[in-house]
């Protein structure tokens, strides 16, 4: 541990050129917390009076119950290189001291939405990656987040001390592990690569890889023992290191390098025989307590150790020595001192990401520049809770300019918009924060290229927001955070006391702010609902809202309910009519089904309603395979104007329909928010306005009679168009031994699930097994496979499609019927669907 | 319907049909010497006219029924004792059969100075004194038979008959006591009006049931409603207690609800009683429902002759009530019903919502277009939410048919008054709220949460608030400016939320009336139009 003083942490910060904000992201429970710990053991910063009662992975006490990381927590490092080991460095630098501010994210794919919230405002991360289970469906998902954000990633290969003392595999057989594994994610990365970020893959020959045992404290990269070995041979460093990976072999009794094996029984690898070799005969000598052995390889290693630390045995002698050798700090840390990006040289290719506004405007300049004089631009990407119940810190990033205690800021929510007032406020920073362990300390103020906490502004930022000078009215936002997962799982919640409403609606409010996906709403029927990305995102959110944020009230959850869609199969079987209240108009219509793809287009925002009408209808007729004069002829997208679901005009010659055209519109946003199966939100459907009659007097064709008329048409058409629910699905990753896969298959048949790839992960005896599975069936789903499999199997659930149901809602007895029965129950509707004849008229 | 009731009559639909018919064409001539003596209103007439024909071919064999019911000798003591001249009677449609022979009844009571006049069809719910209907006639004073919500009327003088519903009152009694034992609260029992005729007999029997069933070890303890007035005279000086709030006194509690009036001893809340509802289920037992929404209540349905217990579907109406709340706090524009032109206060209070809208920095518009229905409201698809200053009991309505929610002036001053809160209680009538003043919590500078989008929202001209327009004809263009570049960008798109006002909501639309600009200044060409009717012009195929 490092102690010091606010002030010197301070000053550090000034250096922009010496900061490192980082990330580490991976699958859960590949070793992040572990490996951070170990981190922190050595350089953390905490404050002078406090060190040595501090426990920097104190956490929330259900993270160390589940031993999974639920939030996640920010932890500045403090680092001194030396000169010598400075010599290589490129870069610019002020001086040699570096300040590493570092965010442990989770990696259950439940809380992802607390990575994207971590990357957002850091530069690099570090990626982990287990030795032997490999690269997961999570390390994906996280490594193209970050990749998206622009973070350049750098990787470590984590528990290596499982092949030494678990698995005992020999060396070559290690390296084509470790190997798989680099190249396994290079390949993603390779996918989603960025011109301006350039080569993001890792290689283990420039030292962007890393090969760690976080339990153990320990770690090198070919850095490491390239420095050892370069006089020896007498070649510089960076040749050495590019012979100790890939196919370069040596053979001590020749002392030759060749590229090939020669055949030899004495012919190795280079990282077989320089690296992998040697550790493993430390190990091996600790573990068999072969001290008389040990000390003299050690002192020609250079390491000398404590006398205390002599009496040790067995593990915890080889962890010590190990630690004492190559320690994970110094290793990790100067791999991400050289190889990840200072905020000065991340900011400058992030901005394009970053600002909404011009590229060329002076808040696009300072956050290029980094410059600390410019105007403020700052990111809020989380509120955490403070230790004074029900108040948060807004916790975010400098992008450029300074913040300090009482400045006048101005907050750009998630819906301002530039030039107008909503979304805006104008408020002073009570005082702004740095963390010092678990200890906050203020400071005067904090310079661009950090991290930050503020106080006294948490009443006016929702979740996250753009920060500015009060004067800077110019100012555009900074981009808001894409999320990948959604919050698709969903409990009510009421009190059980009628009279604690007011404390529910208080914490839902807080819970909503405390957590970047949580999502509170409130159901037709007055129902209070918290929707969260899955089962176990849910259990944490209702447990905080319950003792953290309502003061331990008692309140009462349903089951989770799964919301879904309504769609239709085919194309209405007639156009079918629907009267006015007054009997003097008619519109007439027919629903199909959207194009395959065409609803997925619109929710990633391709189509829209804001696009240009020749760009969309390029798209349309192109892809969809649209008439070109169709596409123009697109009247609106709903729910909510922007949902996946359409009104097209095929009218001809229809005298006075750009009249009704406003008044069909609202009809329509209002009939597919509530679908006439269950009132759930329409998706996929293409409602065609085939014909319209209408009065010749305006007054009797207005929004009163066309209003309700035209969604009793779009109903109609709905019905007549074999309408189906829609389910969400989840993809399900499950990794697990080849014994486990009976339980695995039988739990997946009985959830209604399919397997649609199965494969050995080569090396290891560990399948890897993808499947869909409704979302409806997935709760008890990991607890049920853990009892199947005997606790081998460990599924990771993310939202993937929706998926129509093949039985038909409207035939009794069905399984959709069912469905439908349910919810309408739920929602205290009438628990029959409205025929038909409610909704269609006949001439 | 109005063949079961003449069915009962004894007359069948074809001497109803022939005696419409001659009626309808015996009218226009008949019409200054009509065989009636009263007067009907507007276009009401005719109805009366046939109806008063029918009758006089009808026998007398339900007059002892009429006197009863209609209670003829104490209304014709009531006007005479008045010295009233011009009285109106008030019937609701299913009772409007009966007013002829009703007024035949008083005519004979009465002497012939009183110039009797019969109403129907009232422009907003029939339980609620047409005030208005009655001025086009110089009534001096109502008689309102039927339902009625006994809210206190703001000019005239009226008589409320609430008619005698038909109940097994021992069988009642019984099912009561059996429930009231077995719950072992204490019974407070509210009933319908038209059932007040039968609560003595009720009260009567429970007594002497009561020993013998529980044997002596303890006595139920039964409290009873009154029926607060039957007559109603309207003064400047008498304010009305205060609904469901006790009054000053600490003695005893005073409650007031849809006409009934208790007091509750000492020390004793409402939630310690078991509420029993003898009568229908209808506005007036939803909103005892309402209003005690956290006692145990049970009802007894003389039709059915039996207990309904379970009230799940009823107690759902609150928390819709609650979501409706909510969602009245992201409306933008808020219309305001005139729900009624009788009941006292009404103008108060419409004026209260006015100020209480603008407060709260939305846009206000009111309304008057007699009962609310979906055709009407869908009008005005700019209000997001509408407020009702209605009657207690035509007040709630809660339709999937609305485009948008309407709530009464009670939820409207929870959901704009910032800092009040859903604490579940619940006010329906809105007299009640004239006089209470908002408990006001002190007003923080937090952004209001909107569990609608579960987001902090703000409202647009709170903030705007802060700096006073310097001057209203730049403002006006500056909006109007401003509500175009909207439109610009989202031409396909009604921006609902995003409208402040009716202009901007105008102004972002896509149809604007017609285009006086326009680029062709040739007259059109001629065309032949369509001809025919509505229900299906001459052009086009007939289905089916």
């Amino acid at each position: 541990m490092v102690k010091f003083t606010a002030d010197e942490l301070r000053k550090i910060m000034d250096y922009k050129h010496n900061i490192r904000n980082m990330s580490v992201i991976a699958h859960v429970d590949h070793g992040k917390s572990t490996l951070t710990d170990s981190l922190v053991a050595a350089a953390g910063i905490i404050a002078q009076e406090v060190a040595g009662d501090v426990r920097m992975t104190d956490t929330r006490a259900d993270e160390a119950e589940r031993g999974i990381t639920i939030k996640s927590t920010g932890i500045s490092l403090y680092y001194e290189m030396t000169d010598e080991a400075l010599k290589s460095y490129k870069g610019e630098r002020q001086g040699n001291e570096y300040l590493i501010n570092l965010i442990d994210s989770p990696g259950h794919v439940d809380f992802s939405s607390e990575v994207t919230a971590a990357l957002r405002i850091t530069d690099g991360a570090l990626v982990v990656v287990d030795c032997v289970e490999g690269v997961c469906v999570q390390t994906e998902t996280v490594l193209r987040q970050a990749l998206g954000e622009r973070i350049r990633p750098v990787l470590t290969v984590n528990k290596m001390d499982r092949c030494f003392l678990e698995l005992q595999v020999d060396g070559e057989e290690a390296y084509q592990t470790f190997q798989r594994v680099i190249e396994n994610a290079n390949v993603i990365m390779a996918t989603y690569e960025d011109p301006l970020l350039g080569d993001v893959q890792v290689y283990p020959e420039k030292g962007t890889v890393a090969f760690s045992a976080g339990l153990h404290g320990w770690a090198f990269t070919l850095t490491n023992f390239a420095k050892m070995y370069a006089s020896k041979f007498g070649v510089d460093e960076s040749k050495m290191m590019e012979r100790l990976w890939g196919e370069n072999f040596f053979d001590p009794a020749t002392k030759k390098w060749t590229s090939k094996n020669t055949g030899s029984p004495t012919c190795k690898r280079g990282f077989v025989q320089f690296c992998y070799e040697p550790i493993k005969q430390i190990i091996n000598t600790c573990m068999n307590d072969q001290k008389d052995k040990l000390w003299p390889m050690l002192q020609k290693l250079g390491v000398t150790m404590k006398s205390d630390e002599k009496e040790l045995m067995g593990k915890a002698l080889m962890k010590r020595v190990m630690q004492t050798w190559l320690p994970a700090s110094s290793a990790l840390l100067e791999m991400m001192i050289f190889h990840l990006p200072s905020p000065a040289t991340a900011q400058k290719y992030r901005v394009e990401n970053l600002y909404e506004g011009p590229l060329d405007d002076a808040y696009a300049n300072a956050i290029r520049n980094c410059d600390p004089e410019g105007p403020l631009m700052l990111y809020v990407s989380k509120m955490i809770p403070a230790s004074d119940k029900g108040r948060f810190f807004a916790f975010g990033r400098v992008f450029s300019g300074k913040v300090s205690t009482g400045l006048k800021v101005r907050i750009m929510g998630p819906n301002y918009v530039p030039g107008e007032k909503k979304d805006l406020y104008v408020k002073s920073v009570q005082r702004t924060v740095i963390w010092m362990g678990k200890k906050q300390e203020t400071v005067e103020d904090v310079p661009c290229g950090n991290t930050v906490a503020m106080v006294g502004l948490d009443q006016f930022i929702t979740k996250n927001a753009t920060l500015t000078n009060e004067k800077e009215v110019d100012a555009h936002p900074i981009r808001a955070m894409k999320f990948s997962v959604s919050p698709v799982v969903r409990v009510a919640v009421q009190c059980k006391v009628a009279s604690d409403l007011p404390k529910l609606v208080e914490g839902l409010k807080r819970l909503a702010k405390s957590d970047p996906m949580v999502v509170c709403t409130i159901e037709e029927s007055g129902e209070h609902i918290v929707a969260g990305a899955g089962e176990l995102h849910l259990e944490i959110c209702l447990k905080d809202l319950q003792e953290d944020f309502m003061g331990g009230a008692e309140i009462i959850k349903s089951d989770p309910v799964v919301s879904f869609r309504e769609t239709v199969l085919e194309r209405s079987s007639r156009t079918v009519m629907s009267k006015s209240p007054n009997k003097h108009n008619r519109l007439y219509m027919e629903a199909r089904p959207l194009e395959e793809g065409l609803a997925e287009a619109i929710d990633d925002g391709r189509i829209g309603p804001r696009d240009d009408p020749k760009v969309r209808s390029k798209i349309l007729s192109e892809e969809f395979g649209w008439d070109k004069e169709l596409a123009k002829k697109i009247w609106c997208f709903g729910p909510e104007t922007t949902g996946p679901n359409m009104v097209v005009d095929m009218c001809k010659g229809v005298q006075y329909l750009n009249e009704i055209k406003d008044s069909v519109v609202a009809g329509f946003q209002w009939a597919s928010k509530e679908g006439p199966l269950a009132e759930e939100n329409m998706r996929g459907i293409c409602f065609e306005v085939c014909d319209v009659v209408l009065h010749a007097d305006a007054i009797h064709r207005g929004g009163g009679q066309v209003i309700p008329t035209a969604r009793r048409v779009v109903y109609a058409s709905h019905l007549t168009a074999k309408p189906r629910l829609l389910e969400p699905v989840y993809l399900v990753e499950i990794q697990a031994p080849e014994q486990a896969l009976g339980g695995i298959y039988s739990v997946l048949n009985q959830k209604r699930g399919h397997v649609f790839e199965e494969m050995q992960r080569p090396g290891t005896p560990l399948y890897n097994i993808k499947a869909y599975l409704p979302v409806i069936e997935s709760f008890g789903f990991s607890s049920t496979l853990r009892a199947a499999t005997s606790g081998q199997a460990f599924p990771q659930c993310v939202f993937d499609h929706w998926d129509m149901m093949s039985s038909d809602p409207l035939e009794a007895g069905s399984q959709a019927a069912t469905l439908v029965a349910e919810i309408r129950k739920r929602k205290g509707l009438k628990e029959q669907i409205t025929p038909l004849s409610e909704y269609e008229d006949k001439l | 319907m109005l063949y079961k009731n003449y069915g009962k009559n004894g007359r069948n639909l074809m001497t109803l049909c022939l005696i419409s018919m001659l009626a309808a064409t015996a009218f226009s001539s008949e019409q200054e010497n009509s065989p009636c003596d009263g007067e009907a209103t507007g276009g009401e007439l005719r109805r009366v006219a046939i109806i008063a024909l029918l009758f006089l071919f009808s026998s007398k064999v339900l007059a002892m029924d009429l006197e009863t019911d209609y209670e003829v000798a104490h209304v014709a003591e009531f006007i005479s004792s008045h010295q009233f001249t011009r009285v109106a009677l008030q019937f609701p449609d299913e009772l409007l059969k009966d007013s002829m022979r009703v007024v035949k009844a008083l005519r004979q009571e009465l002497n012939s100075s009183v110039k009797l006049y019969v109403m129907a069809d009232t422009t907003y719910g029939s339980c609620c004194v047409d005030e208005v209907g009655a001025a086009h006639v110089n009534a001096e004073c109502v008689i309102h038979y039927g339902h009625t919500c006994l809210s206190p009327t703001s000019k005239l003088p009226a008589m409320f008959i609430f008619g005698k519903g038909s109940i097994n009152t021992s069988n009642c009694a019984r099912n009561l006591l059996n429930y009231g034992l077995k719950s072992g609260k204490p019974l407070l029992v509210l009933f319908g009006l038209e059932y007040a005729h039968a609560i003595p007999e009720i009260e009567n029997a429970l007594a002497c049931h009561a020993p013998s069933v529980c044997g002596g070890i303890s006595m139920l303890e039964h409290l009873y409603a009154d029926v607060s007035c039957s007559v109603m005279i309207p003064c400047e000086t008498c304010k009305r207690g205060v609904g469901n709030e006790c009054l000053a006194e600490e003695t005893s509690q005073h409650y007031n609800i849809g006409g009934l009036s208790w007091r509750l001893p000492q020390g004793r809340k409402m939630e310690d009683y078991l509420l029993l509802w003898i009568g229908l289920e209808n506005p007036a037992f939803a909103n005892v429902v309402l209003t005690f929404n956290s006692c145990e209540i049970v009802r007894y349905d003389p039709t059915e002759d039996c207990l309904m217990t379970d009230l799940s579907q009823q107690k759902k109406i609150l928390r819709r009530r609650y979501y409706l709340v909510e969602k009245a706090k992201d409306a933008n524009m808020i219309g305001i019903l005139v729900g009624t032109l009788g009941a006292a206060g009404y103008l108060h209070m419409i004026h209260r919502m006015r100020e209480l809208i603008t407060k709260a920095g939305k846009k206000s518009y009111t309304f008057v277009m007699g009962r609310p229905n979906p055709a009407k409201l869908a009008n005005f698809p700019e209000c997001d939410v509408f407020v009702n200053v209605s009657c207690a009991q035509t007040a709630l309505l809660d339709s999937k048919e609305f485009l948008a929610p309407i709530i009464t002036p009670f939820e409207a001053m929870l959901a704009l008054d910032r800092g009040s809160q859903w604490t579940g209680a619940y006010v329906v009538e809105f007299q009640d709220l004239i006089g209470s003043t908002p408990q006001r919590t002190e007003q923080s500078e937090e952004a209001r949460f909107s569990f609608l989008q579960g987001a902090y929202v703000e409202d647009l001209d709170l903030q705007d608030n802060h700096e006073p327009e310097k001057d209203e004809i730049l403002a006006l263009v500056n909006t109007t400016e401003k509500a175009l570049q909207v439109r610009d960008e989202y031409r396909q798109s009604v921006m609902k939320s995003v409208a402040k006002s009716g202009a901007e909501y105008f102004a972002s639309r896509s149809y604007h009336g017609l285009d006086i600009n326009s680029t062709s200044a040739l007259p059109g060409e001629f065309l032949t139009g369509r001809s025919g009717k509505a229900s299906g012009y001459k052009d086009e195929k007939t289905e089916q």
